[in-house]
């Protein structure tokens, strides 16, 4: 009976080299462990490692908020972003880039701590270049996906905060997966991550149809994105909407959430008060029913308009 | 989203970390806050970064002429706040790799280069975090003017001007104020470069420290702003309040 | 050439025995080890090797809290020197233990370190500048090292101590004459490392109570009486207000001309005749 042998080293954990070794050769000292696989971290030498971690989280202040979304429909995915990074009640930005272009076909969206974003899904990206490297073939979304969570299973425990969704085009179609730093890794159709995902999930299941057409879709993940960052403090800056087709993704819109306001919200033409009010004294009270119904009329005359998105 | 903030309260308990000792010591954390202001402003053609010269600890001052900004390259700025112990090591580390790229590829280091390389860097103490408090200022392949602003563990971003340290909260929105441009990510794309001029950005620097020195125990004692264009870098310093 | 031990090593840093200077140490380490292999981040994997390991705890840190400790050291610049003053008292807590103590210690020509904190781990910075300052002797190249390279040497110590979260309970104060750039130098470090050089130092309590003198006064172009004035000042404001002194100190002086010299100890004059010390509660109305 003959064995079969399987190589399961995708399984394996990332291997981590120790001290002495990696960094006694100027070479990797400089390379950082970057592009290669293995990491070195420096590892606080204290017992409790995970208390320590909290207290370290404590200290350097991290606080929620984001969100992103992504769907499957008939003609692709479409991935949609904010732009706000937090520092407890401090906005320390406002022009995050929380999508990253991991190569032409795929997409990763951040959520949760910047750097681990940052940091692991150029890593990733560093993966998915070997592979084709390798075998001369463009890696699958479920291959990279795959990649990702058994690389964050590894330092699994270790304080990371990741929620990443995985988008693409490969050749089985498009693919969408969401994989966190806890391990999880699920595909799906419809996925939203972070502080305002459940008010985008609200729009975005409200909206939803499989048979949207790419202008309609771009537009329901615009809407649903600005209206978490209408209700969710941590989130805002600029909505950011990609489509993943079969020729790979193209960024489809870029818009300024202020401008979004009025677009969703048109502002009615504000009355003198003065030419209107008369006398001293008087108070001006807008005609609040006939405002809101503008309001809502507007608003329904957007959300079956798709003609409204501006790319 | 989420960022690593500058101020913190000093929260640590290391002593508990280590077995069941019961019994409460005088507490012991491997971080301190000195205090310090850094910013950077891009141009066109050039890039100035400030920093503040006061290091304290808790409410007293430890010198008044502690420089906060180094020349890590020809083309590249940088500067920390935060934990000065931290960033000195980390500038010294960093210098060295410098050194290292200038000797395999017989040319210094570009900024561009080097903002990945720091980022890099503090990931690498992702479980042990360098506290330090970042921005990098350059000129980029194309001359123009460039700066990297990044968080203690290394998340990072190229924009046109940042501030960061204990005078954050006061001068950020100043900066906003005078120099937001377009968002780099909103389609079609606009030029986002810095309206300013040199002069120009260097009055509003000095005014940002100034302002900062009124309202921050850490901010004051002087500035020293380095003005980097394509004649070279030049430093200036000018005395803020020493109360 | 016989290999001496050094309690430093280029790729770990200072404070850890380098593998292969002492066998004997290195099985001792490797028995220690083998104990706490299965600890993880102390078993597999940690490379380091400092004075801290307890086969037995584990992770055990040396100094979670100072015992027998020195108070502030204070030091000025002048116009050709570094003056440099602490008393000779190491305290067991509230205890005045040991009075005769020198907090400062000559380090080759031209340096001086005086350190506040715990005496014992002074103890231990000192065999580390013992053997740096022998293997500078050995080379006997002329070229002894600058109180700028003992005093980032130093950083260096504090630093990586404090990375392996076993501090050295110390501040030390570095002072000393720089024979290449011909000035004075004069810089302090930490415990967790923090380091700077200014014109003026004071360490501990001599933060609060003596640095504002020296802002007030210090000089440029002070002279040695001058300076030593102003530190004497600073001396009397401190022994009366700060408990942890006393009245017996010694003052270390560098200059261009050689060996840096620490006096023989001394007394200041202290007047404790002041109208409120003897009655106190005589302006404060309310009071008994």
């Amino acid at each position: 009976m003959t064995s079969l042998n399987l190589d399961f080293s995708v399984l394996d954990r990332p291997v981590r080299k120790e001290a002495d070794e990696l960094t006694s050769t100027l070479e990797n000292d400089v390379l950082c462990g970057i592009n290669t696989h293995d990491q070195y971290f420096t590892i606080p030498r204290v017992e409790d490692f995970s208390r320590f971690q909290k207290d370290v989280v404590e200290h350097v202040k991290p606080q929620h908020g984001t969100t992103t979304l992504g769907f499957i429909f008939e003609h692709g995915i479409i991935i949609a972003v904010d732009s706000r990074a937090s520092q407890g009640p401090y906005i320390s930005s406002q022009t995050v880039k929380k999508v990253i272009e991991i190569n032409p076909f795929l997409l990763g969206t951040m959520a949760g701590g910047a750097a681990d974003c940052q940091f692991w899904q150029r890593n990733l990206g560093i993966q998915c270049r070997l592979h084709e490297l390798e075998t001369g073939k463009r890696i699958t979304v479920t291959g990279a996906s795959k990649l990702l969570a058994n690389t964050l299973y590894g330092y699994r425990g270790r304080g990371l905060s990741m929620g990443t969704m995985v988008a693409g085009w490969d050749t089985t179609g498009p693919g969408l997966f969401y994989v966190d730093s806890d391990g999880t890794r699920l595909k799906g159709k419809r996925f939203s991550v972070g502080s305002g995902s459940l008010f985008a999930y609200g729009v975005l299941d409200q909206g939803f149809r499989h048979d949207l057409s790419i202008k309609e879709a771009a537009e329901l993940g615009r809407r649903a994105i600005y209206h978490a960052t209408f209700r969710d403090a941590f989130s805002g800056g600029t909505v950011s909407v990609y489509h993943v087709g079969p020729d790979g993704w193209t960024k489809m819109s870029g818009t300024d959430v202020g401008e979004l306001h009025y677009e969703y919200y048109p502002a009615d033409a504000v009355e003198n008060p003065e030419r209107h009010g008369g006398g001293e004294g008087d108070i001006f009270v807008p005609k609040k029913r006939e405002h809101e119904q503008n309001r809502e009329d507007g608003e329904k005359k957007k959300d079956s308009s798709p003609e409204a998105m501006e790319t | 989203m989420e960022t690593y903030d500058a101020v913190g309260e000093n929260n640590f308990n290391p002593s508990s970390y280590h077995g069941n000792h019961t019994k409460q010591h005088a507490t012991w954390s491997p971080y301190d806050n000195n205090g310090g202001t850094v910013m950077a402003v891009a141009g066109e053609d050039y890039v100035i970064c400030a920093a503040d010269t006061r290091m304290s600890t808790g409410y007293s001052i430890m010198t008044r002429q502690y420089t906060k900004v180094d020349e890590m390259s020809p083309k590249t700025l940088m500067a920390s706040a935060g934990f000065m112990a931290d960033a000195a090591t980390l500038k010294k580390l960093l210098k060295g790799r410098c050194d290292q790229y200038q000797f395999a590829n017989n040319k210094p280091i570009g900024c561009v280069a080097f903002a990945q390389m720091l980022s890099n860097t503090l990931y690498m103490r992702r479980f042990f975090p360098y506290y330090a408090f970042n921005i990098v200022a350059g000129l980029d392949a194309e001359g123009k003017g460039a700066v990297f602003t990044y968080d203690a563990v290394g998340s990072y971003e190229r924009t046109n001007y940042s501030c960061q340290g204990s005078g954050q909260q006061l001068i950020m929105p100043v900066l906003d104020n005078q120099l937001k441009t377009v968002s780099p990510l909103v389609l079609p794309a606009v030029s986002s470069a810095t309206p300013l001029s040199e002069e120009e950005a260097i009055d509003l620097i000095k005014d940002c420290f100034a302002t900062a020195g009124e309202r921050d125990i850490y901010t004051g004692d002087a500035v020293e702003l380095f003005v980097m264009n394509k004649d070279g870098i030049r430093k200036e310093t000018m005395p803020l309040k020493t109360d | 050439m016989i290999p001496s031990r050094t309690s430093h090593s280029s790729s770990i840093g200072p404070g850890v025995v380098p593998r292969g200077a002492d066998p004997a140490y290195d099985e001792e380490v490797k028995r220690e080890y083998d104990l706490r292999k299965n600890i993880p981040h102390l078993g597999k994997g940690s490379k380091g090797r400092p004075f801290s390991i307890d086969p037995n705890v584990g992770v055990m840190t040396r100094t979670q809290t100072p015992y027998v400790t020195g108070t502030s050291v204070l030091a000025v610049k002048y116009k050709d020197g570094v003056l440099m003053a602490c008393d000779t008292l190491a305290c067991y807590g509230s205890t005045k233990r040991y009075k005769s103590i020198q907090r400062m210690k000559l380090v080759g020509k031209y340096t001086v370190v005086g350190f506040t904190g715990e005496l014992s781990d002074f103890d231990y910075i000192s065999t580390l500048l013992d053997e740096l300052e022998m293997t500078d002797f050995c080379q006997d190249d002329e070229c002894p090292r600058t109180p700028k390279e003992i005093y980032n040497y130093l950083v260096r110590v504090m630093y990586n101590r404090r990375n392996k979260f076993d501090p050295l309970w110390n501040s030390l104060v570095i002072s000393g004459w720089d024979y290449v750039e011909k000035k004075p130098f004069l810089g302090c470090v930490g415990m967790i490392g923090q380091h700077y050089v200014d014109d003026h130092v004071a360490t501990g309590f001599g933060n609060h109570l003596a640095r504002p003198l020296f802002r007030e006064s210090w000089k440029e172009e002070m002279t040695e009486q001058e300076a030593e004035k102003l530190l004497k000042s600073a001396l009397l404001s401190c022994v009366m207000r700060d408990k942890q002194m006393m009245n017996k100190f010694q003052l270390s002086k560098i200059t261009a001309d050689g060996p840096g010299e620490i006096s023989e100890p001394f007394a200041i004059d202290t007047r404790w005749g002041y109208e409120n010390y003897v009655n106190p509660t005589k302006y404060a109305p309310g009071a008994w």
